[in-house]
Order: structure tokens, then C-alpha cells, then sequence
């Protein structure tokens, strides 16, 4: 897996983006993800819908081998950690985030993450419905910018649609950021992008296996 | 034996229409024959000539002639691929019923039937029963359903022509071979209007080797009359375009001089816009005009429909979505706006226009570019052959195998190995070898090869007491029925006004470029959104002259290998026109410029043109081969002259040809232009030059949600199926990945090849080309032929590149972010 970063500036801090769709907040040591959705595969399966267990499996090893590369002390999970009800997907990341037992795990709920705090406080991760650390307020989706505050958060799964000369397209998925909002890009491989963007004056960081592109 | 005029059945029917002054036409006497001697067959007549009687009246005489053998219940099937098609059908057999006297009940069931007579039905089924290949497969996927089909005399499929090259026929053939499973007695029947391989029709309804088969052709001939509506002068018709707007006038004389004119259009696009364009010409028209298309709301359409028959509208514009269906009394006209791209499609349009039986069909043809007039006098020329359309059959659709064993399995349950030898009789599926139909049980029971990936997945589970295997989750029953059929489209939005009331649907993709407040046009309304929700978009009318209208995809057929072939044969005598050949001479002066300045292809030659401009060098090759494989053609040209030197093409093709444009000179003579063009090592080429797995994975949308792993949400539904959600090249990805054996990717990739890249005629093109004189023309500017494809060619770049190649690209380059 090739790692590549960009540090950016938001706000008063330095963040580093990755093209793994991570983002590594070095001051405080913190890994950030968004929309990680543990139980899709299972939950499509249940419907009828064949989807292999691999692209769950998939996901879990590339986090783990950021976890190592970064070696953060905190974990925060911007929503969606969870996809659908409790399937067996559940158990295999249950048992892979043993080995991780020593990492701060920090939840903000998303839409889809509806068990009772008590679940995900046995699983290690505090939840909160948002949660600030200096001038950066973590939450799911978007909200009202308040003066002075940064705000990171997921549920858009963005990406960003380029035309290229001769009518030729590229979709990619991107982290988008404006003066005050920082989206992040949706961390399983096994799901869509929305290129439709709400933010104002918004940089796209558009990244594939090799490259961090702006635009 | 009896002969069939003896019999107690004939002299009913016949005294019946004698009493109404008929008499049966010569077809149909020898259809209701055939049938009498327990054929099964195909009958081929023209529309307008009584196809309908010549089936019904059969299975009616036989009853008269044996009622002992007729138990309660259907007697009668009749699938038809439309639904408008039932209603005024159940109208004339319900009243021929009547007339003669019997206690027989026609009834429809389909999409449009509500559920509290779907129930009755089901408790008492009626005798004779008109519905879709969609419906019937829902009735298969219903509890206990065999009952209803035990008493089946006889299964009619009407308009077979139009079923058998899609998908949708491979569903008919599924319910045929289980239908004679249940029914081992019945006979089938095909009702079809002519097309090029009759005989092969004939096999893929009727694939039984232990019975006899038939097909009863009409000797009744429609009569065409083809018209083109030329300017005063050769001059006023642009070189390129697609409006044909120059021409309105004429259209409106036409319109007047008869009762009602339909005028077809060949997209939805180009229908808003000719509705606006004769409104613009004529205010009078209003309250006289309408327009009907794919996209406008189905209560709209039949109300449309009603007034036709009624005589109350003078002019209809019109797409492929009024090519078949109930006959028009008033229509007395046809106007085709543009190509028609088939010999099939033209008659067929023609003939919705004089439809009794002796009347001439008369059809005007409007040119939107000068060089479509070679096309009619193609056409002419092809009619006057009769010379049609082969329609080639669907084989090895597992996508439709996946939905049919989950179907049985949601209904009463099946049995493997029997249903493994039902399945094998059809033509679809008579080459599926028994690896592959474990695969596909494996698919449906396990999900995937691919050992413990799929612990969640219980979609279809052996009973060990029913010894079948069946579907237990009544949640996954009610997903897969709410999937059944092989029609796939866009993400489609409802759109209705605020007020009330349903105009139709348009796709997603436009309006998510529209803003609240701007206006568009559907059915012939300017309109302005106020809000969406739940897949419907609410409107009212807009107060703005000018509105864009929305192109839907699709819909833009490329040229018919028949018709490119006697394009081809017209454009080589076009220099000396015969007297009669009015198109011709017209074109005359433009067809001497060509000539002036380059050349006008004999048959037997292969005109390639290079034009130096002002944006680089230009080459224009001519195939004529239709826009899907001039395409293929033109990447794989652009790559083998790649391989000369390093070059980067814009490509555009049209019907007619394509055209590559670089910025720098491109190396050809025709010495080499034998090379580029060889038909050595044709496919390896091929497969170098386009990237087969994003094309493929673009078709493999349709085979994802037949085969039930993508959950469409319907238009206008309040429950989306949120977190089911995913994009078919999402699993396309998932699978390529981590089930590369799936058969369904396979699937992709052949239907790529036969129906993308047409591979027999790209192959039969390239044969064609080896054979005729390579003629290169170096030209000072635009030729006649080579302008339409520069000006509004499709456009493509030539890419073979890596995404990081391509990528790096881009950041040279000048870009632009779409949102």
C-alpha cells in the first residue's frame, strides 16, 4: 500500500491528508476517518444480495497497516462505524480491534450508527454527538459554521468529477475543504461518491493509489 | 379426418362473421387449419389484416369442435410485450365472446391491474388471459401457481418480433418450457410481423423436437407510399444537423392536407422540440396537437391514445413509443423526422398510418441533413426488396437464468435436476453446460465460490422436508418480485405538478443539473421545479419563453448493417440518378462538389479523405457501418496508426463514418492505409485498443439488476431501499476482485462484444474493406461527406492510457470541475 500525504493548513492547524482516505492530525496524534460502515456486506448479504465478506476484510487490513504506519494515540471515527442491525461482520471487527486495545477510540455518531452508548462503550469507543478539541469541532455531517470554529466531519462520501479534454471524464473520490469545513471521504472501498458539492469556495484534494491531485 | 369446414366449430365462427359481413382472409383459414391439426407455429401478416382473429378464432373452433377436452380455468394465454396492447384486444375478443354466444371471460392482468382484481383472479382465474412476459414470471414467483396453468390449451405470444432479440424474450422462452412442463398438450403460437430470419424466429419460441411446427405467412402485402419533403433548393438544407427545422412549413401543409399525422421522432429530445416548433408555426394547433413519449406519465399517454382513435387531435409527435400498439382508425399520415436507421422501424412506422386492410400506407420523410436524402432513396430501394432485419436471439443470459431459479424457488420451489433439464430445452439456455448451472446454483444458495465470504447469505435454501429449494425470508420474496422483469432504466424521477396531477418521468441525471426555479420542458409544458421528495419532483408552470429540454440517454439507434448496405449500393450510382430517383437528383449539385473535390465511393472502393485545418490534420474514413461500430472501428484505426508513431486522435463518428484529428501531420498513404486497415489480427487489436473492463462494466448494469444484485428504486416510491444502495460498477469492481469466475461478469464482457462492438459485422466490415480499392484524397476543405461528422460527430478521445498516465496528463492540460 503506498502511503501518500499533504499537509494543509485548516483553520490554526496543521493537518495531513492522505490518499488512503485518512486524515492524520498530527498535534494530537489522531487518525480521523469517516464512514467506515462495518456490516454492509453482511447486511446485503441477508437481503440476497452477494456481496463477499473480502471487501470488509479489505477495509480492516488497510486500517490497520495506517494504524501502524501513524502509530496515533487517538482513533475518531466521524460516523458511520457501523452500517446496518448487528450481523456477523460485527464479530470479525470485534475481534480485530483487540489488538489495537491500547488506542483512544473516539465515535461521533452518524445516521446509521443507532445502538445504545452502552454497545459502543463495551467495544472501546466513547461516543459523542460531537466533540471539540481546541478550535476543531468533530462531527458526522455538515452543519451551521459557527466564528472560530473548524469543522470535520463525513456522511457525503465526496468526490469530485473532472472533464478532461475531448469529453473524457474522471470520478475521484476527494477530501473537500473550504475556509471553515473539512469533509472527509468515506473510508470503505465498497461505497459511492457523491460529486454534487454543498460547500462554498471549496478545494477539492482528489487522490488515486499514487497521488494526492488538487483542484 | 374431417376437413375443418365441416366442422361444427367452423360454421359457428364463419355464420358469426358472415353475420358481419367478414370472411376469413386466406391466412387465417390456414392458420385456424394448422391449429386444428395440432401444430404449433408462427403466423406473419402485416398489422391491420386480423393477426388477433386468426389465433383466437383457432383456439375458439377447437373448443366448439371438442369442449370435452377444455377444463376450468385458462384455456387461453396471450403475452403481448406492451401493455396497451390488452385492453383493446380483451374489448374485441370479450365482444366476439358475447356475440357468439359462449360463457367465456377474457380478462388483463398486468402492471396496471389492481391488486383487489390480481386477487379475485387468483380465486377464480379467468378463461382466456392477456399478459406481459413480466407478469407471467410473477405469477411464477407466486405460491401454488402450477394450478392455474394445468388447463392451458393454448399460449399465443403476440408481437414475437419485438421480444425475440431482447432479454425479454429469453423470459418468454423460460415461460414457455415451464408452461408445456405443466401443460404438456398446449400448443404455441407466435404472432410476429416480418423480419429476416422467420425460420430462426420460429425455433427460438418453439424449441420442442416432438412436435410439429409451421409458419403461416399472409399473401395480403401492405402498400407504401414514401415521400421525402424536399426545400426549394438544395442550398437550404444544412450540410449537418438534426432538427430538420427548415422543413416545419412543409410538415404543417402535409399535416393539413390529412386527417391526422403522426410525426416520429427518433429521441424524446427532438420530439419536445418539433412539438414547440409546429406550435411556433401554427398557434392554431393548439388543442389539436399532442405529444407521447416513453417519458410521459402512462394515464397521459392513454388519454393521448383515446383521443387519437377519437378523432379529436389532427397531429401527434411521437417516438418509438407509438411504433406498436392499437390501431389507429383516423391516422391517415406518418411523418418520419430524420433517419429511421432501420428497414424494420420505417415499415413498421409507415404502417401505422391507412391501417385497413387495402388502404396505402403514406409516409413523408423529413431530412434534418442533406446527406439522410441517400438514405431514403436506401430505403425505398430496401422496401421495394422487402428486404428486412434479421433479429438475432439472446443466448446465455445468466442474469435472467439467476432471476428465473430464484422466481421458482420464491414460488412453489424447484426441484434441481428437473429443473435443469426444463431450463436446457430453450434456445436461450440449450448450450448452458451443467458447470454453468451449478454456478449459478451456487450463486443463488451460497453467493459466491469464494468459501466463507458469504456466511450472511441464505438467499435460496434447500427444504429437506419439500425436498426443493426454495426462498424462506419474506423479506427477500418481496424484494425479488418487486425485481422481476428484464427492463432496466435510468434512475428515473416522477414529476408531478404541486397541484396534482403526473406528467411523467425524467431522469436523475438531469435533474440534478437543474436548480430550483429554472425551466425545463415535459410534454410540451414549460415547466420550473419547486422541491423534490421521494423521488418525485413537484413543478408548476413556468412563466419563461425559453426552457432547456432534457435529452434522456439513450435512443439514439446507430444504422442497421441492411440499411448501411444499401447506402452503400445508392451512394455508388448516385452520379447518374435515374429519372426516378427524386432524392438523388436533388442532391445532384452536392454530389458533384463531393466529387469535384474528393470522390464518391464506388462499392467496390474504400474512400479515406485527409484534411489539413486550421485545428490539425483531419482523416475521414467512410464505413458506413452505423455509429456503434464506426466507433470501434475508429479507435482501433487511431491505435494502429498509434503504433506508427506516437499520436494522440480526437475521434467523431457519425452513421456514416469517423474522423480522427491530431495536432500534428498524420503518417498515412495509401500504401499503408492497406496495413491499417487489414483485417489481420482484427480482435487482438480490438481488445489493445478500447478498455474493454470500463465498457464492460457500463453494460453490466443492466445484468446487475436482472439478476437482483442491484435494488432499483422505483419512481415516485416513498420507501427507497436506502441501505441497500450501491452502484453497479461498485460491484462490478467487487467482483472483478474477489470473484473473477462469476458468470455475470463474463456476461458483460460477451455482451460487449456481440452487441457493442458488434463483433460478426466489424469482422464482415473489415472482409468487405480487404476486398475494395483503398482511395486516400487529400481535400482543401470540408467535403460534403466529411463536414456533418466534424460538426456534430460524437466526440471521443483515443485512450489507452494508464489512470496515472492519464492523470498526469491532466495536469497539463486546461480542466474544468463538474458539480
Amino acid at each position: 500500500m503506498n502511503i501518500v500525504t499533504k499537509d494543509i493548513r485548516f483553520g490554526d492547524e496543521v493537518l495531513t491528508l492522505t490518499n488512503q482516505r485518512v486524515l492524520f492530525w498530527k498535534k494530537q496524534e489522531a487518525l480521523v476517518l469517516s464512514d467506515i460502515h462495518i456490516g454492509k456486506t453482511a447486511h446485503f448479504q441477508q437481503h440476497g444480495i452477494a456481496i463477499p465478506d473480502t471487501v470488509l476484510l479489505k477495509d480492516l487490513e488497510r486500517l490497520q497497516v495506517l494504524i501502524q504506519y501513524f502509530s496515533p494515540k487517538k482513533l475518531i471515527v466521524v460516523g458511520d462505524l457501523f452500517h446496518a442491525d448487528y450481523n456477523q461482520n460485527f464479530d470479525v471487527f470485534v475481534q480485530w480491534l483487540q489488538q489495537f486495545d491500547g488506542l483512544e477510540k473516539i465515535l461521533i455518531r452518524g445516521n446509521h450508527d443507532r445502538f445504545s452508548t452502552a454497545f459502543y462503550e463495551s467495544l472501546g469507543f466513547h461516543t459523542q454527538k460531537q466533540q471539540q478539541y481546541n478550535t476543531l469541532m468533530f462531527v458526522h455531517d455538515a452543519v451551521q459554521t459557527q466564528e472560530d470554529t473548524f469543522y470535520i466531519s463525513g456522511h457525503i462520501h465526496p468526490g469530485v468529477r473532472i472533464q478532461m479534454k475531448g469529453r473524457q471524464y474522471l470520478k475521484l473520490p476527494c477530501f473537500q475543504v473550504n475556509s471553515q469545513q473539512l469533509i472527509l471521504p468515506a473510508f470503505s472501498l465498497f461505497t459511492g461518491l457523491n460529486t454534487r458539492s454543498e460547500l462554498e469556495n471549496v478545494r477539492n484534494y482528489a487522490f488515486t493509489d499514487d497521488a494526492i491531485l488538487e483542484f | 379426418m374431417t376437413k375443418l369446414e365441416q366442422t361444427e366449430g367452423y360454421r359457428i365462427i364463419h355464420n358469426w362473421m358472415a353475420d358481419k359481413g367478414f370472411s376469413p382472409f386466406d391466412f387465417q383459414l390456414k392458420a385456424w387449419k394448422k391449429y386444428a391439426q395440432n401444430y404449433h407455429g408462427l403466423v406473419v401478416a402485416p398489422t391491420g389484416f386480423g393477426k388477433t382473429y386468426s389465433m383466437f378464432l383457432a383456439v375458439l373452433i377447437d373448443y366448439f369442435n371438442h369442449p370435452e377436452q377444455y377444463k376450468k380455468g385458462i384455456k387461453l394465454l396471450w403475452i403481448s410485450p406492451l401493455r396497451s396492447l390488452a385492453k383493446d384486444l380483451q374489448i374485441a375478443m370479450q365482444t366476439a365472446i358475447d356475440e357468439i354466444g359462449l360463457d367465456w371471460q377474457a380478462a388483463v392482468r398486468n402492471g396496471d391491474t389492481s391488486t383487489a382484481v390480481r386477487r379475485k383472479q387468483e380465486r377464480n382465474m379467468p378463461d382466456i388471459l392477456l399478459t406481459t412476459p413480466e407478469t407471467m414470471h410473477l405469477l411464477f414467483s407466486q405460491k401454488k401457481n402450477s394450478r392455474w396453468f394445468k388447463n392451458v390449451r393454448c399460449v399465443v405470444v403476440d408481437e414475437w418480433h419485438e421480444l425475440l432479440s431482447t432479454k425479454r424474450g429469453v423470459l418468454t422462452e423460460l415461460a414457455m418450457v415451464r408452461l408445456r412442463s405443466l401443460s404438456p398438450k398446449i400448443r404455441i403460437w407466435g404472432v410476429s410481423a416480418t423480419i429476416g430470419n422467420l425460420e430462426e424466429a420460429k425455433n427460438v419460441l418453439i424449441p420442442f423436437k416432438d412436435v410439429k411446427t409451421t409458419i403461416v405467412t399472409s399473401k395480403e402485402k401492405k402498400k407504401l407510399k414514401i415521400i421525402s419533403l424536399l426545400p426549394d433548393e438544395v442550398e437550404l438544407l444544412p450540410w449537418a444537423g438534426h432538427l430538420g427545422k427548415q422543413l416545419a412549413k412543409s410538415v404543417l401543409q402535409v399535416i393539413y392536407e390529412n386527417n391526422t399525422t403522426l410525426v416520429f421522432t427518433n429521441t424524446r429530445n427532438q420530439a419536445e422540440l418539433w412539438y414547440q416548433l409546429l406550435l411556433d408555426e401554427d398557434v392554431d394547433l393548439a388543442g389539436q396537437i399532442a405529444i407521447h413519449h416513453g417519458s410521459i406519465d402512462a394515464k397521459l399517454r392513454n388519454w393521448i391514445e383515446d383521443a387519437i382513435n377519437q378523432n379529436l387531435l389532427k397531429v401527434v409527435v411521437c417516438t418509438s413509443s407509438l411504433d406498436l400498439g392499437v390501431d389507429f382508425k383516423p391516422v391517415d399520415c406518418v411523418v418520419q423526422v430524420g433517419s429511421a436507421k432501420g428497414i424494420a422501424r420505417f415499415i413498421q412506422r409507415a404502417g401505422r398510418s391507412g391501417h385497413s386492410p387495402y388502404e396505402v400506407s403514406k409516409v413523408y420523410f423529413v431530412p434534418t441533413h442533406t446527406l439522410e436524402l441517400i438514405e431514403v432513396s436506401a430505403l425505398k430501394e430496401a422496401v421495394k426488396q422487402r428486404d428486412v432485419e434479421a433479429r438475432e436471439p439472446m443466448v446465455l443470459t445468466y442474469d435472467v437464468l439467476v432471476q428465473f431459479l430464484v422466481t421458482l424457488a420464491v414460488g412453489e420451489g424447484f426441484n434441481r435436476e428437473e429443473t435443469f433439464a426444463i431450463i436446457q430445452q430453450t434456445h436461450a439456455f440449450s448450450y448452458m453446460t451443467k458447470d454453468d448451472f451449478e454456478w449459478a446454483m451456487q450463486f443463488i444458495t451460497k453467493g459466491g465460490t469464494t468459501l466463507n465470504a458469504y456466511e450472511e447469505f441464505h438467499k435460496v435454501v434447500y427444504d429437506d422436508e419439500k425436498e426443493l429449494y426454495v426462498v424462506k425470508s419474506r423479506r427477500i420474496s418481496m424484494l425479488h418480485r418487486m425485481n422481476i422483469g428484464a427492463i432496466v432504466s435510468d434512475a428515473m424521477l416522477r414529476v408531478r405538478y404541486l397541484k396534482g396531477g403526473h406528467l411523467g418521468m425524467i431522469e436523475e441525471y438531469f435533474i440534478s443539473k437543474l436548480k430550483v426555479g429554472m425551466p425545463f420542458v415535459l410534454a410540451g409544458r414549460i415547466l420550473e421545479i419547486v422541491h423534490i421528495k421521494d423521488m418525485t419532483v413537484f413543478v408548476r408552470r413556468s412563466k419563461a419563453k425559453k426552457a432547456i429540454t432534457p435529452s434522456w440517454k439513450g435512443g439514439r439507434l446507430p444504422l442497421t448493417s441492411y440499411l448501411s448496405h444499401y447506402l452503400r449500393l445508392k451512394l455508388n450510382d448516385a452520379l447518374q440518378p435515374s429519372t426516378r430517383e427524386r432524392e438523388l437528383k436533388f442532391l445532384n449539385p452536392l454530389l458533384t462538389t463531393q466529387q469535384a473535390h474528393s470522390h464518391i465511393p464506388k462499392s467496390d472502393e474504400f474512400l479515406v479523405e485527409k484534411i489539413q485545418a486550421k485545428e490539425g490534420c483531419h482523416l475521414f474514413f467512410y464505413p458506413f457501418e452505423g455509429r456503434l461500430v464506426n466507433e470501434i472501428m475508429a479507435s482501433l484505426i487511431a491505435y494502429r496508426i498509434s503504433k506508427l508513431q506516437p499520436i494522440t486522435f480526437s475521434i467523431a463518428m457519425n452513421d456514416y463514418g469517423f474522423g480522427l484529428l491530431s495536432d500534428q501531420d498524420i503518417p498515412v498513404t495509401e500504401e499503408n492505409l492497406k496495413e491499417i486497415l487489414s483485417k489481420e489480427k482484427l480482435m487482438d487489436d480490438m481488445i489493445a485498443s478500447i478498455n474493454a473492463s470500463e465498457v464492460a462494466s457500463r453494460k453490466f448494469r443492466d445484468i446487475a439488476v436482472i439478476a437482483g444484485l442491484v435494488v432499483q428504486s422505483q419512481p415516485g416510491a416513498r420507501k427507497t431501499n436506502k441501505s441497500l444502495q450501491s452502484s453497479s460498477s461498485l460491484i462490478f469492481k467487487v467482483l472483478e476482485d474477489y470473484e473473477p469466475n462469476n458468470l455475470l461478469l463474463r456476461q458483460a464482457y460477451t455482451e460487449v462484444f456481440n452487441e457493442q462492438l458488434e463483433e460478426a459485422r466489424l469482422q464482415e466490415a473489415f472482409d468487405r474493406i480487404s476486398k475494395s480499392a483503398v482511395i486516400l484524397k487529400e481535400a482543401k476543405g470540408y467535403t460534403p461527406l466529411s463536414f456533418p461528422i466534424k460538426v456534430d460527430g460524437l466526440r471521443n478521445t483515443m485512450s489507452n492510457e494508464k489512470l496515472s498516465d492519464r492523470i498526469a496528463r491532466l495536469q497539463k492540460q486546461q480542466y474544468k470541475i463538474l458539480t
